[in-house]
């Protein structure tokens, strides 16, 4: 019973955070739209994307791991979030984090990752490899300044659990880590460009070299669950950053606030940068941000 | 013994001086023959010597005959010993040296030439 | 009994009878010295066995009717039977060996032979100092007219040279002698040490002389031009003759002639021996002339033995033992190498490759090399430890330093040699061709090498500690190597069973012996399965897998450090043969013994250097070393170039890519793996918890994270699927080394967590790859692409393993990083930790590059017909991918168990992670593989129903049917993206990847070698500069002395 129930919220936080995502990415694009002097789309507009993805009937499949890649790719998302405590102070809200602690998170993102790039090879285009071999090459630098700011925060913290990491936060703003570990903070809020893809790390998706990379050759149902994907997945990812930098969230106001925050936080560098090439991100990623990320460790341990 | 141009002295020092001489020739001389020749004379310097360490004064060599009576022969002869073993090694060295004259005629029949710093083929 | 006196009457009275023999009479006169060259063999064999057995006492023969002085008389002792037996049998078999060229010759070349064995028998059996000079001239004209056997040019000049050489070192013999007989008033030795005439000042001066020309006899560095011209001109028969007949009786010559000196010549002889057993030896590198290598290796053993004779009292009563097992390991093997040689007729060892023609033949060559340079089981591997330790034992580090170093120049071009000979280019015309006269004397001495190994063992200190059953069991496959792969297959693998089965009760208690066995029993059981797609007999393979597998096991049941040494220099050994089968492996291989050996060298030293000071050889007592830093260092350096730590790791890619398909994932996954044990047990006698703050630790932990990182990066710039996995294998040893020199508790849980990932997943990765490559014959990934359709079960086992890799959850990788954070933040290392994490991400960037180029991506035209990896390739892959299965979901089964040990043993007191259930936590975080495992599976499966309940009426499409600016591609070829795949990556970080350690160690070798081949050119050939440097030599050794 007690599962059931359990389960139960889990699903519903699922469909709170996919609708969440939905409309903040159609806000967000609307945002955009409008900076650059445009109507824009509807705000729902990404509910109609997916209702067309998921009607259209004639589809091609080009192997088994090709139509596992999309199932991968939303484990992966879905995973990290049941994996997400979400409200702070709610059993309820706090999905399954009890099996796993934030190495658990990092970790898993990249369960999505590789099948999205397996099921993408499989599908023979070579801007879908290129995609992710430019995509892979600049993760690994992007990972680097969370690493130290992970790191940090652990010692500070002295827990691995985003609950109790969450926990040392509450009681107002001064006890957030954006506060108590700015470092650290600006060391992982670079990092979340990276993982965002907007500007100026967006060269993996590339829409105008390497028409959208790794999904370009999926469509219809596939594509649709590569859309329901990133919508979960903008969100969860900006939780995480939310849990772990500012404070969490102890209603679900609070965490869309947050999260939309977070989020367009990356939009807005988006905005206003050009786009690095992969050589050009990596070594930048390895010096100033890298260097925030040891500055964070250094002033814990001395 | 005191006199140093007693026998003893001489022989030895003249011994050491073909040694010297002997080793000298072997290491200087280019020609194959010649470092055979100096060879020998290493090898009967150091005959020379074996005898000379044998010499005890007054005495006659170790042959018993009309001078040497069997009974006294001890305290009359010098040691009989090196000698033997004189005669011996100089049997040895000439064995020895034929064969190096043999090596040397067949090098010879071979690359016409006697001089050492030809015969390189074979080094490092 | 038959008194020793008639081996010299039946030898020299049939040279004299051979005289009146006809010419036309050489068949006859053939057989007759053959049966007077045996009769002596009886004779002294009779004299060993009697005396050694008690039955006899030693016998001294008197001539002339008279009593020394007043004659010359000849002792036949336990020393005097021993040598003349081994001269005599070396005799017998070395005529029979000559007898076609002898013939050619006629009877006087035999009587000539007749003649030098006679000569060697008086000296060694004389105690008459001139009586010694005499046969010493005779040995020495018979050689020099066997010499002259070979009748070309360079015979002449070498015989010539060797004459002059010789007659000159004897002149200076006969000075001594009479300054011997003009102080001593006898020529008898035992008379002489008897009057005690050492202490009159001038009879220094007659031993002086005696003893320099005996050990310029014995050829030593630099001043031995002249034997080197001899070995390399002389028949190889004579060479094996001067090398294993003369040296042996004068090295007994300088032992008989010790006594007359004072201890001041014991120092001279040690100097003399090392200076000779390190610099010939050092000059051998860059030698490529067969015969020539020999002569450098006979001149560096001989000197071996002098540092041995002159330790005499060091060595105490190990010299018996030390002394008969490396002269009998030079003896044997110098011989029967010589005699080879003459078969195989090549005047380069680049040549040797013909040698493969005849398995007998190629089998001697691997085990006389195996035995000079001193590798278990033979007897000079008793030796050396025995040696070692008993120096170690007065604090020579020095010496022990110069042997080891000497051994290893030894190795260096022994191994080039056996290359050459197993993998050097052979042209196909060329035909070994092998007489029996020529291959029964090898063949004989090679097998008196295995029973010297077991005198050797018994008669070792620690010998009684080595199990030989597994040795007869590798022989006995050698035996068997005719039969059909197949069955011998089966017959290890039942083995191996059988020994694991036996093993499993007497570990059970030791969690971490257990898994160690595991992984090197079952590993080499799955790994074996693979081996009956081989068809054929695959010769020679089964052996030395098993020597491998067994040398592995041997260091988890060491219980000291002589098993551990012994089983640690087989599994090298083995090791080395399986990986130089590859097709391209020379060169790799090579490198990989060269690194081996001086590892091992290094372990040894570390072992000498612990045992100091400390009675016992367990393998504690390293912990105990009174020099604590240099053991510790020493051997963590040895174990770290098995586990290729960076620096010290380029043999391992070329090593791991070229071995054949099954054989890369027992070097990769299995054999690496005792490079980690043995630094689990250097660790743990450093004492687990309170060394945790050791400086070693902490370079250790940087080196681990650097060598993730390389590794790594490394790996993500191969073309070559195995190289990939190879350089993989480097930054995975890397973790390991870097989570053991934690040295906390749970840095060792995680530590042995990945050992145990890294054997499961890299075995499971190298056996799918190599099914691939077995069946598309060739290992550069982007000429593959789209093999997921020809091979879907390899797909899912690489896929299973680069999850396990990547360390992606729900998989056991991620357990192990899990662990690794935990133990990063515990103990404070955040930096390298970093690093390390750093590494991990790049392993992303080469998993998807060998899954996609291989398995996804464009089919080509060529592989359209491949078939999948043959069966019993797959079936060891899928017992692993369950053993990662259970693994990931039950870590706790594996964890809780070792986690228990560690805690409960007196080292790692500190409780870290605490199991409840499933979950296990630490005080940092929590962790439970059986329930992401079950979410993950639930969600995947019903996410997967969805889909297929979405997409049900998805067609499938072909190849080209991709969104292609509405073209068609080309070809699969171009549309492949693979060929150097990570370029920006390459721009961006690609300097860090810049080949420094190859560059350091060719450097390193090109100036090693440079010097050597420098310093070579002090044998001018000219024969006259040899004789100056004799003369020098005497000079320098006179005012050392005086």
């Amino acid at each position: 019973m007690e599962l059931v129930k359990k389960i139960g919220f889990v699903l519903l936080g699922l469909f709170i955070i996919l609708n969440w995502g939905l409309i903040m990415s159609g806000i967000i694009r609307k945002i955009i739209a409008r900076l650059g002097m445009r109507r824009g789309i509807k705000v729902f507009q990404p509910y109609i994307n997916l209702i067309k993805n998921y009607s259209i009937r004639s589809q091609i499949s080009h192997g088994v791991m090709f139509y596992l890649g999309p199932v991968f790719r939303l484990s992966g998302g879905i995973g990290i979030f049941l994996f997400m405590p979400l409200i702070h102070g709610s059993e309820l809200w706090s999905n399954f984090s009890f099996t796993g602690d934030l190495i658990l998170i990092a970790y898993f993102a990249f369960f999505g990752m590789l099948g999205m790039a397996l099921g993408a090879g499989e599908g023979g285009h070579p801007y879908s490899a290129i995609g992710i071999s430019r995509g892979l090459a600049q993760f690994t630098a992007i990972e680097l300044p969370l690493t130290l700011a992970i790191i940090s925060i652990a010692i500070q913290y002295n827990t691995l659990s985003i609950s109790e990491i969450v926990a040392a936060q509450q009681g107002g703003i001064q006890n957030w880590t954006l506060v108590t570990n700015p470092f650290a903070t600006v060391a992982a809020m670079i990092s979340f460009l990276g993982a965002m893809g907007h500007s100026p790390f967006s060269v993996v998706m590339a829409p105008q070299e390497i028409p959208i990379g790794p999904p370009t050759e999926y469509h219809g149902t596939f594509l649709g669950i590569l859309q329901t994907n990133r919508a979960i997945l903008h969100v969860i990812e900006a939780v995480l950053y939310m849990n772990l930098f500012f404070g969490g969230a102890t209603n679900w106001g609070i965490l869309i606030l947050k999260s939309f925050l977070v989020y367009f936080w990356s939009v807005f560098v988006g905005m206003v940068f050009p786009r690095f090439r992969v050589d050009q991100s990596i070594p930048w990623l390895l010096k100033l941000p890298v260097l925030i990320g040891i500055i964070a460790i250094a002033l814990l341990i001395i | 013994m005191t006199n140093l141009f007693s026998i003893e002295y001489i022989t030895i020092f003249t011994s050491f001086a073909l040694l010297v001489l002997g080793l000298w020739g072997i290491i200087s001389q280019k020609n194959i023959f010649k470092i055979i020749i100096s060879f020998s004379i290493v090898n009967t310097s150091i005959h020379l010597l074996l005898v000379s360490l044998a010499y005890i004064r007054n005495r006659t060599a170790p042959i018993i005959d009309s001078a040497v009576d069997r009974v006294n022969a001890a305290e009359k002869v010098v040691d009989p010993v090196p000698h033997a073993l004189v005669l011996t090694a100089i049997v040895i060295g000439i064995g020895i040296t034929a064969l190096m004259l043999s090596y040397a005629f067949t090098m010879y029949k071979q690359h016409k030439t006697l001089d050492i710093n030809q015969y390189k083929s074979l080094k490092w | 009994m038959v008194s020793p006196i008639y081996i010299i009457a039946i030898l020299l009275g049939m040279a004299f009878m051979l005289g009146l023999l006809s010419k036309s009479g050489t068949r006859i006169a053939g057989i007759l010295t053959s049966v007077s060259l045996a009769l002596p063999v009886y004779i002294s064999i009779s004299w060993f066995i009697q005396i050694l057995s008690g039955n006899a006492d030693a016998i001294t023969i008197f001539t002339a009717g008279s009593v020394p002085p007043f004659s010359i008389n000849l002792v036949m002792g336990l020393e005097e039977a021993f040598f003349t037996s081994a001269i005599n049998i070396l005799g017998l078999l070395g005529f029979i060996y000559l007898s076609a060229d002898l013939k050619k010759q006629g009877v006087r070349a035999m009587a000539l032979y007749l003649v030098l064995i006679m000569g060697l028998n008086v000296v060694v059996m004389t105690r008459d100092i001139f009586n010694l000079f005499v046969f010493m001239e005779i040995v020495t004209i018979a050689v020099a007219g066997l010499i002259y056997l070979k009748n070309d040019n360079q015979s002449k000049e070498a015989g010539f040279k060797y004459l002059v050489a010789v007659g000159i070192i004897s002149l200076f013999f006969l000075i001594g002698i009479g300054f011997f007989y003009f102080y001593g008033g006898t020529l008898n030795i035992d008379g002489f040490i008897a009057a005690n005439s050492v202490v009159v000042k001038g009879a220094t001066i007659a031993i002086f002389f005696i003893i320099i020309s005996i050990i310029l006899e014995l050829k030593p560095f630099p001043a031995n031009g002249w034997a080197l011209d001899v070995y390399q001109a002389a028949t190889p028969g004579v060479s094996a003759l001067i090398s294993s007949g003369t040296a042996t009786a004068s090295i007994f010559v300088l032992y008989k002639l010790l006594p007359l000196g004072s201890e001041i010549w014991l120092q001279i002889l040690t100097v003399v021996g090392a200076v000779t057993f390190l610099g010939s030896n050092f000059l051998g590198i860059s030698q490529k002339n067969t015969n020539r290598l020999l002569g450098y290796s006979s001149i560096g053993q001989v000197g071996l033995l002098m540092m041995v004779i002159g330790f005499m009292p060091q060595l105490g009563s190990a010299f018996k033992m030390i002394f008969f097992s490396v002269f009998i390991s030079h003896f044997l093997a110098k011989a029967g190498l010589f005699w080879l040689s003459g078969i195989v007729k090549k005047e380069s060892i680049t040549d040797w490759g013909i040698l493969r023609g005849s398995n007998i033949a190629l089998f001697l060559f691997g085990i006389f090399l195996f035995a000079l340079v001193g590798f278990p089981p033979f007897p000079s591997f008793y030796g050396k430890w025995q040696m070692v330790m008993e120096l170690a034992g007065t604090g020579r580090f020095i010496w022990i330093v110069i042997i080891l170093l000497g051994s290893f120049f030894e190795g260096l071009y022994l191994f080039r040699w056996l290359g050459y000979a197993i993998k050097g280019e052979k042209s196909n015309e060329e035909k070994l061709q092998i007489p029996w006269d020529k291959i029964v004397p090898p063949f004989i001495f090679g097998i008196s090498l295995f029973i010297a190994a077991y005198y050797a063992n018994s008669m070792s200190v620690y010998g009684n500690t080595i199990n030989l059953i597994p040795l007869v069991f590798i022989l006995l496959l050698f035996v068997i190597d005719f039969l059909p792969a197949y069955i011998k297959n089966t017959i290890t693998i039942g083995a191996m069973v059988y020994y694991a089965v036996n093993l499993y009760p007497s570990i059970s208690d030791d969690t971490l012996r257990v898994v160690f066995a595991a992984i090197f029993l079952i590993g080499g059981i799955l790994t074996m399965i693979a081996g009956y797609s081989v068809k054929g007999k695959r010769k020679g393979f089964f052996p030395f897998a098993v020597m491998m597998y067994f040398g592995l096991i041997g260091l988890i049941e060491a219980e000291n450090l002589f098993q551990f040494f012994f089983a640690w220099e087989l599994m090298t050994l083995g090791s080395y043969i399986l990986i130089i089968r590859g097709k391209f492996s020379m060169k790799h291989a090579f490198n990989y013994m060269l690194f081996s050996l001086g590892g091992a060298y290094l372990i040894f030293l570390g072992i000498a250097m612990s045992s100091f000071g400390n009675t016992s050889l367990d393998i504690g007592i390293i912990g105990l070393s009174t020099m604590p830093g240099w053991s510790y260092t020493l051997l963590a350096i040895g174990f770290l170039t098995k586990t290729a730590a960076l620096g010290l790791h380029i043999w391992l890619p070329g090593a791991h890519a070229e071995a054949e398909s099954d054989v890369s994932p027992m070097v990769s996954g299995i054999l690496l793996k005792g490079g980690v044990f043995g630094l689990i047990v250097l660790f743990l006698a450093m004492g687990g918890e309170q060394a945790a703050s050791h400086p070693l630790l902490y370079s250790l932990g940087w080196l681990g994270a650097i060598t993730a990182l390389g590794g790594n990066l490394l790996a993500v710039f191969q073309e070559d699927a195995k190289r990939l996995l190879a350089y993989s294998s480097v930054a995975n040893l890397g973790y390991i080394l870097f989570a053991l020199a934690f040295m906390t508790n749970i840095g060792w849980l995680s530590a042995l967590t990945y050992s145990i990932n890294h054997f499961l997943f890299k075995t499971l990765l190298f056996l799918a790859i190599g099914g691939v490559v077995l069946r598309v014959k060739t290992h550069n990934m982007y000429e593959m692409g789209g093999l997921i359709k020809q091979m879907p079960w390899s797909f899912i086992a690489v896929l299973i393993g680069i999850i396990t890799l990547a360390g992606i959850p729900p998989l056991s990788g991620y357990a192990g990083k899990w662990l690794f954070y935990n133990a990063v933040i515990t103990k404070g290392w955040y930096f390298q930790g970093v690093l390390v994490f750093f590494a991990g991400t790049i392993a992303f960037l080469y998993c998807f590059k060998l899954i996609y180029s291989v398995f996804l991506g464009q089919p080509k035209d060529r592989f359209r017909k491949v078939k999948e990896a043959p069966i019993w390739y797959l079936i060891p892959q899928f017992i692993l991918i369950i053993g990662i299965m259970i693994f990931s979901a039950r870590p706790d089964l594996v964890l809780k168990p070792i986690g228990a040990l560690l805690t409960q043993s007196s080292y790692f007191p500190s409780d870290s992670l605490s199991w409840e259930n499933v979950t296990a936590s630490t005080n940092l975080g929590y962790w439970s593989g059986y329930k992401i495992m079950l979410v993950i599976g639930v969600m995947f499966a019903v996410l997967l129903v969805w889909l297929m309940y979405m997409s049900r009426k998805t067609q499938k499409v072909k190849q080209f049917n991709i969104v292609y600016a509405g073209e068609r591609p080309f070809t699969p070829e171009t549309t492949h993206f693979s060929h150097n795949m990570f370029s920006h990556y390459y721009k961006a970080l690609g300097f860090l990847s810049a080949p420094l350690a190859t560059r350091f160690w060719n450097i390193t070798n090109d100036i090693t070698h440079r010097i050597a081949d420098g310093s070579k050119r002090l044998y001018t050939g000219n024969g006259q500069t040899y004789l100056a440097v004799i003369m020098a030599y005497i000079i320098i050794i006179y005012l050392i002395m005086f």
